[in-house]
């Protein structure tokens, strides 16, 4: 049996967890750059509140309404959400983290039988030891256990823990559930299926296996066809790392030059390098996309994307900026209003053990490298993200003459001051990080 | 005059690792069978580290309680709150930090009291939408300005 956890509503939760006035309160958490909404509360959902409404809509829209809005605050989001997955350590048997606000969690050879009530004190505890909401879904297989949590979060009865045991429950769950929500099953292949009179996750599990197979020919619809008759076949490691990072984000205005894009790409770069540390993994492939700003439409458009293949697999911040960038300096034109930029780095494996390539690899540099990295990632988780940067990484100052006028020790208030900062109105404290932020009791 | 007990406490790192004593050379040393864990404000402390977390106090309201303005509190939120015990509460718009008065439950409320004659304890109706944010364990105090 497998138990997914699902933070309810995740990110407005944790801004809740210091806002207790905001309990049955409209909660919206904005991305990135203030740009739109990524997060509601199930009260913001009700009001009809989009994913993905443009902050700016929001007044014009519901004129009237309070509506408590937040910038993202991912420091926040991933302290709770590291107690929570710490919490589930203690609790479970064996767990992988899935994603930021989900983990998943493997039965074999549990002891506990009753799963049903493991699941409800799992969310009690949860909620009283951090302030988190969760739904949890259990069942013989991750997809079905996916859709059981969707089950908890939308029905009270289950008080936040839907088990699916027998092959009734199963069946029942099966023609309650939109084929379009079916865990793996992607938008496009959702509108094929319901094209084909696939509407539940029931019509596809009745079909047989030769059908899915003639119709899909679809390595994920034949799996999925699988776990929703109830045979295990997502393997564990697959989803324990991930196949590709990318980090992107959309400028606060446009970049139309080269060393404005630089700053953006590098510091993408960075992110991916760190998250493939973190994870103990190597990229082999580092690929930059440059867009335009599709809504100016008075304007020329551009959408790029290019790639380039590391002679050796890196996680090396140094390495795998200077690739990003040299992707950048090939797909740069001139003449164009850029609206977003990101990297993404892919053919992800194991950081060890792996063969270099034997002409062009420098052992002592390598092991340098290496330490170089483990340095730069103590000091900016101790000192705060970006303490220690590339000098590539570094906003340049509005009268500034370039990156070379930019010192170390004001890149951090020249980013917040640089029109090209990250917009954040409305950020909440970091009650859990910084002892400057901790709650003031009265 | 009030008694103190001065204990010996290291406060490096945690898990620290003692040396294996067989493969010292030379003389071992007598005191190696006597050897334990040393002593961990954040092991022996904070028994929930997952929920716990920390407040700074402002005011005066606690103060006959020895919390003053300045202190730092320590708050488990995973224990349940008793009778008397220091507590945060969320009231107003505003983290208060208070002894817990359950004695009138069967009344129909209960108090959040100060501990100062200044203040005017907090009645909390049965229907008032009220949670014991947390339980204060300890509070941390600074005699001595670095």
């Amino acid at each position: 049996m497998y138990g997914i956890i699902d933070c309810d509503n995740c990110y407005v939760s944790c801004e809740r967890v210091f806002r207790p006035d905001l309990k049955d309160k409209p909660v919206v958490v904005l991305s990135n750059n203030d740009g739109c909404v990524v997060a509601r509360s199930n009260e913001a959902k009700k009001m009809g509140i989009k994913a993905g409404t443009p902050y700016f809509q929001l007044a014009e829209q519901f004129p009237n309404q309070k509506i408590a809005v937040f910038s993202s605050n991912y420091e926040l989001y991933g302290e709770l959400t590291g107690r929570v997955v710490e919490i589930i350590r203690q609790e479970a048997p064996a767990y992988f983290r899935y994603s930021i606000d989900e983990c998943f969690v493997c039965f074999d050879g549990f002891a506990d039988t009753n799963l049903k009530e493991w699941g409800e004190n799992l969310h009690k505890r949860i909620l009283r030891s951090v302030g988190m909401p969760v739904s949890i879904g259990i069942a013989p297989t991750k997809t079905l256990a996916k859709m059981a949590s969707h089950f908890a979060k939308k029905y009270e009865g289950y008080r936040h823990c839907c088990m699916i045991d027998t092959d009734e429950k199963r069946i029942k769950a099966l023609k309650l559930y939109p084929i379009g929500e079916v865990w793996g099953i992607g938008r496009r292949y959702a509108a094929r299926l319901e094209a084909l009179g696939v509407k539940t996750a029931f019509d596809l599990a009745n079909h047989n296996e030769t059908w899915v197979k003639a119709t899909f020919n679809n390595i994920v619809i034949e799996r999925t066809w699988r776990e929703l008759n109830g045979i295990d076949c997502v393997p564990n490691e697959e989803m324990a790392k991930k196949k590709s990072i990318c980090t992107s984000r959309s400028f606060n205005g446009m970049i139309t030059d080269l060393d404005g894009l630089r700053t953006h790409v590098s510091n993408h770069a960075a992110r991916c390098a760190e998250k493939l540390r973190q994870q103990g993994t190597v990229a082999t492939i580092v690929g930059v996309f440059l867009n335009t700003n599709a809504f100016r439409e008075d304007l020329p458009q551009r959408c790029s994307f290019q790639e380039t293949l590391l002679t050796n697999p890196s996680n090396s911040t140094i390495t795998i900026v200077k690739a990003a960038n040299e992707v950048l300096q090939k797909l740069y034109r001139q003449g164009y209003h850029y609206k977003k930029a990101g990297v993404i780095v892919m053919g992800i494996g194991p950081d060890s053990p792996y063969q270099p390539d034997l002409f062009d690899f420098n052992a002592e540099q390598f092991e340098k490298m290496k330490r170089l990295d483990a340095v730069v990632d103590r000091i900016n988780k101790v000192n705060g993200t970006a303490s220690i940067v590339l000098g590539s990484q570094q906003y340049t100052r509005k009268n500034g003459k370039g990156k070379a006028d930019v010192v170390a020790r004001s890149a951090r208030r020249d980013a917040c001051q640089s029109k090209n900062a990250i917009k954040q109105d409305f950020k909440s404290k970091n009650p859990t990080t910084r002892w400057s932020d901790i709650i003031t009791l009265k | 005059m009030a008694n103190i007990k001065i204990i010996q406490g290291d406060f490096q790192q945690r898990l620290k690792l003692q040396f294996a004593p067989g493969i010292k050379a030379g003389f071992p040393s007598p005191a190696d069978d006597y050897s334990h864990e040393t002593l961990d404000f954040n092991r022996d402390l904070i028994l929930n580290p997952e929920a716990t977390f920390y407040g700074k106090v402002e005011g005066d309201s606690m103060i006959e309680a020895g919390i003053c303005d300045g202190d730092i509190a320590v708050i488990d939120r995973s224990i349940e709150p008793r009778d008397g015990d220091v507590v945060v509460g969320y009231i107003n718009d505003e983290f208060t930090i208070k002894y817990l008065d359950l004695r009138h439950r069967k009344d129909g409320y209960i108090e959040l009291r100060p501990a100062n004659n200044d203040f005017k304890p907090i009645r909390i109706r049965e229907d008032d939408d009220f949670e014991v944010w947390g339980v204060v364990v300890w509070t941390i105090k600074n005699w001595r300005k670095y």
